[in-house]
C-alpha cells in the first residue's frame, strides 16, 4: 500500500513480566491508507485498544515498528511523542474524557495550548469547532450540564482542534444511546468526508459496516483486513 | 486558555481542600511572621532604651551575667549591692556624671510595674526629662511618686491620686512627658525613700554613668573598677550582650515557626499527591491531546507555589494582626515589656516580600515530587486509571 498514513509491522505488545506477563500484541502488521475510514474490531481483550494506543503513540511497542506518515515513532522521545499527538492524532474516548473543571470551549481550547496556539486563535477556532458539531449554544457549559452525545461531540471538537490528519476513536459510541450514537456517527461521517483518516475501535456492526476498512484483531493479531461487507460476512459466519 | 487558567481552575475546584492547605500553610507563615515581628520590634526597642539610657557605661553589681544587666534597659529589680561610699568614689574619679539608681518592682491592680528610686535633681539633669503635669519632686527626700507618661496612662493616674508602695501611700505628685524608653512605664521615687521602703540600706542597684570625653570610655572602666569591687560594662557591651540574648531568643522561636512551616509543606505535599493520584485519567488526557511530561510538571509544580502564594499572603497579613494583639499580651511579661508601644505589628517591607517568597519557595519545594510522580505517568496508565 504506497499512500499508508498508518503502518505497523510485527508490533508486540507485552506486560508484566514472569508468571504475570500477558501478550496484548503479537506480531500485528496491518497498513491503513491516507483518508480512510477504519473499523477495528474483535472480541475484547484481544488487543484492539492496544493497538490504538500504540498507532496513537500513547504506549510504546515491546517490539516492531509503527509509522505515522512514513515515520518510525518508536524511538522519538515523550516531548516529540506529544508534540505527534498534539498536532497530528486526535483522540476520542469512550468515556469522552472531558476536563471536568473547563467549559467545552475551554476543553477545546486546551488541546491548542499544548500546540502553542496564541489564546485568541484558539477561542476562535474552538467556538468554530463547536458551532460545527452543533453545540454553539454550549460553550460555556460544563461536561456535567451536557447530554453523554454533546460530550462526545466536544470530545470531537476537541480532537480536530488542531487539525489533525488522523482521528483515532476508541468505542465513540460504547456509552451513548441510540439517539446520540446518531448524532455522533453524522458527525464522523462528516469528517470523514472532510478527508481526515478515522480509525475507530468499536464492538458496534452498524459503525463497522459504514466503513471502508475492517481490520479484525484476534489474539493479538490481525486475523483479517479488507472491505467491511467481506470482513463482517465473515465474522457473522 | 493558558497554564495559568488550569492552574487557577484546578485549585479551586475543590474547595475545602484549598481551605484546609492553605490553612496549614498560612499558620506556618503567620507565626514565622509574628516572632519575626516580635523578635524585631524587641531588637528595635533595646536600641532605643541604651540610647535612651544615656550612659556610656553602667556599673551593676559585681558578677552580674548579661541577664541581670537586662534589667538594666527593662527597669527590672536588680539587688541592691553597691553602696553609697563607692558611688561616691566613682563621683570622685572626675570627668564623668555618676547617677545611682535603685530598682524595684510594686504592682498596681495586680500588675507588675517597675520602681526606680533616684537622685531626682541629678536624674532629671541626666536624662532632660519634662513634666507633663503636675510637678516634679521639690526635695531629694520627698515621699511622692512622679510617673512616666504611659504608666500614667495605662493605670489612669492623675496628679494627687495616691499608689501604696510597700505599705506606705505616696501621692502622685507629676507625670513625666512620654520619653519613648522604658521610663515612660516606671514609677519614680526619691533614691532615699526607696531605700527606706525595700530595705537597701544605704545600697543602689547600678549606677549609671556618662563620661565627658567618649574616646576615654575604656579609660574609665579600669578607673571604676580600681575604686570600686563592681562590674563595669560600656553601652556597647551593654547593648551587644544583651542583642545576643534576644537573637538566641529570637532564633528560638524562629525554629519554632520553621517547624509549622515544614508541617504545613508536608500538607501540600500531601495535597499534591493526593492530587496527582485522583487526577491520573486527567493527567492522560492531557498527555492525549498534547502536553508534554514538562507541561504536568509545571502545572502541579505551579499548583504548589499558588498554595505558597496565597498562605504566604494570608499568613503574612494573619502574622501582623496577631503581633498587633499579641504585643500587649507580651507586654505583661517583664523581659519582653520593651514591645509595649515599640511599633510591633509593623514589619520591613523587604520581610514582607522575603516572607511571601520563603512560603512560596518552601510549596515549590514540597510541590517537587508530586509533580515529578504526576509527570512520569505514562499516558496509558494514566488514562486507563479508573
Amino acid at each position: 500500500m504506497t499512500d499508508a498514513i498508518i503502518q505497523t509491522e510485527n508490533l508486540f505488545k507485552t506486560y508484566g513480566s514472569g508468571a504475570a506477563e500477558t501478550h496484548a500484541l503479537r506480531g500485528a502488521t496491518l497498513a491503513i491508507p491516507r483518508g480512510a475510514f477504519c473499523a477495528i474490531i474483535g472480541p475484547s481483550g484481544h488487543g484492539k485498544s492496544t493497538l490504538m494506543h500504540l498507532i496513537g503513540g500513547l504506549d510504546r511497542p515491546t517490539s516492531g515498528s509503527v509509522r505515522i506518515d512514513g515515520a518510525e515513532i518508536g524511538g522519538l522521545s515523550s516531548s516529540r511523542l506529544a508534540r505527534l499527538r498534539a498536532e497530528k492524532i486526535g483522540f476520542v474516548f469512550q468515556f469522552f474524557n472531558l476536563l471536568g473543571n473547563l467549559t467545552a470551549e475551554e476543553n477545546v481550547a486546551a488541546a491548542m495550548m499544548f500546540a502553542g496556539v496564541p489564546d485568541k486563535a484558539q477561542k476562535e477556532r474552538a467556538r468554530q469547532l463547536l458551532e460545527l458539531v452543533g453545540l454553539g449554544h454550549k460553550l460555556d457549559s460544563r461536561p456535567k450540564e451536557l447530554s453523554g452525545g454533546q460530550q462526545q461531540r466536544v470530545a470531537i471538537a476537541r480532537a480536530l482542534a488542531n487539525d489533525p490528519d488522523i482521528l483515532l476513536m476508541d468505542e465513540p459510541t460504547g456509552n451513548l444511546d441510540s439517539e446520540a450514537e446518531a448524532e455522533v456517527l453524522a458527525a464522523i461521517r462528516d469528517l470523514h468526508r472532510q478527508g481526515k483518516t478515522v480509525i475507530i475501535v468499536t464492538h458496534n456492526p452498524e459503525i463497522a459496516r459504514q466503513a471502508e476498512l475492517v481490520i479484525e484483531i484476534r489474539d493479538g493479531r490481525v486475523a483479517r483486513a479488507g472491505h467491511a461487507a467481506s470482513a463482517l460476512e465473515r465474522i457473522a459466519a | 486558555m493558558n497554564i495559568g487558567n488550569l492552574v487557577v481552575r484546578n485549585i479551586t475546584r475543590r474547595r475545602g481542600r484549598l481551605v484546609f492547605t492553605l490553612l496549614g500553610i498560612t499558620i506556618g507563615i503567620a507565626s514565622f511572621v509574628t516572632f519575626l515581628a516580635l523578635g524585631g520590634s524587641l531588637k528595635d526597642e533595646i536600641r532605643r532604651e541604651a540610647s535612651a539610657l544615656g550612659a556610656n557605661l553602667v556599673v551593676t553589681p559585681k558578677g552580674s551575667c548579661a541577664y541581670e544587666q537586662v534589667s538594666v534597659l527593662t527597669g527590672d529589680q536588680l539587688p541592691a549591692t553597691i553602696t553609697m561610699a563607692e558611688v561616691g568614689r566613682i563621683k570622685a574619679i572626675g570627668g564623668l556624671t555618676a547617677v545611682p539608681v535603685v530598682t524595684e518592682k510594686t504592682a498596681i491592680k495586680n500588675r507588675p510595674v517597675p520602681v526606680a528610686g533616684v537622685l531626682t535633681a541629678e536624674m532629671r539633669a541626666f536624662k532632660g526629662w519634662e513634666v507633663g503635669s503636675g510637678a516634679y519632686f521639690a526635695g531629694a527626700d520627698e515621699e511622692a511618686v512622679v510617673a512616666g507618661a504611659s504608666v500614667a496612662e495605662q493605670f489612669g493616674l492623675k496628679v494627687g491620686d495616691e499608689l501604696t508602695i510597700r505599705g506606705m501611700r505616696l501621692p502622685v505628685k507629676g507625670v513625666l512627658k512620654e520619653t519613648g524608653s522604658k521610663d515612660d512605664s516606671t514609677l519614680f521615687i526619691p533614691l532615699a525613700v526607696a531605700q527606706e521602703l525595700f530595705k537597701a540600706g544605704d545600697k543602689v542597684s547600678f549606677v549609671a554613668v556618662r563620661v565627658a570625653d567618649v574616646s576615654r570610655t575604656d579609660e574609665y572602666v579600669t578607673k571604676i573598677k580600681e575604686e570600686v569591687n563592681a562590674g563595669v560594662v560600656t553601652d556597647r557591651q551593654m547593648l551587644k550582650s544583651v542583642l545576643g540574648i534576644v537573637g538566641t531568643v529570637n532564633v528560638t522561636l524562629q525554629l519554632i515557626a520553621a517547624v509549622a512551616v515544614l508541617a504545613a509543606a508536608f500538607g501540600i505535599v500531601n495535597t499534591m499527591l493526593t492530587a496527582a493520584y485522583e487526577r491520573r485519567r486527567e493527567i492522560g488526557i492531557l498527555q492525549a491531546i498534547g502536553a508534554r511530561q514538562r507541561d504536568i510538571f509545571t502545572v502541579f509544580l505551579l499548583e504548589s507555589g499558588c498554595y505558597g502564594f496565597m498562605g504566604g499572603v494570608l499568613g503574612v497579613i494573619g502574622g501582623l494582626l496577631v503581633s498587633t494583639f499579641a504585643a500587649p499580651l507580651v507586654s505583661q511579661n517583664a523581659f519582653t515589656s520593651f514591645v509595649k508601644g515599640s511599633g510591633s505589628g509593623t514589619l520591613d517591607p523587604k520581610l514582607i516580600g522575603g516572607s511571601i517568597l520563603f512560603s512560596v519557595a518552601v510549596a515549590l519545594i514540597a510541590g517537587l515530587y508530586p509533580a515529578w510522580r504526576a509527570a512520569r505517568l505514562t499516558p496509558v496508565e494514566a488514562i486507563n486509571h479508573d
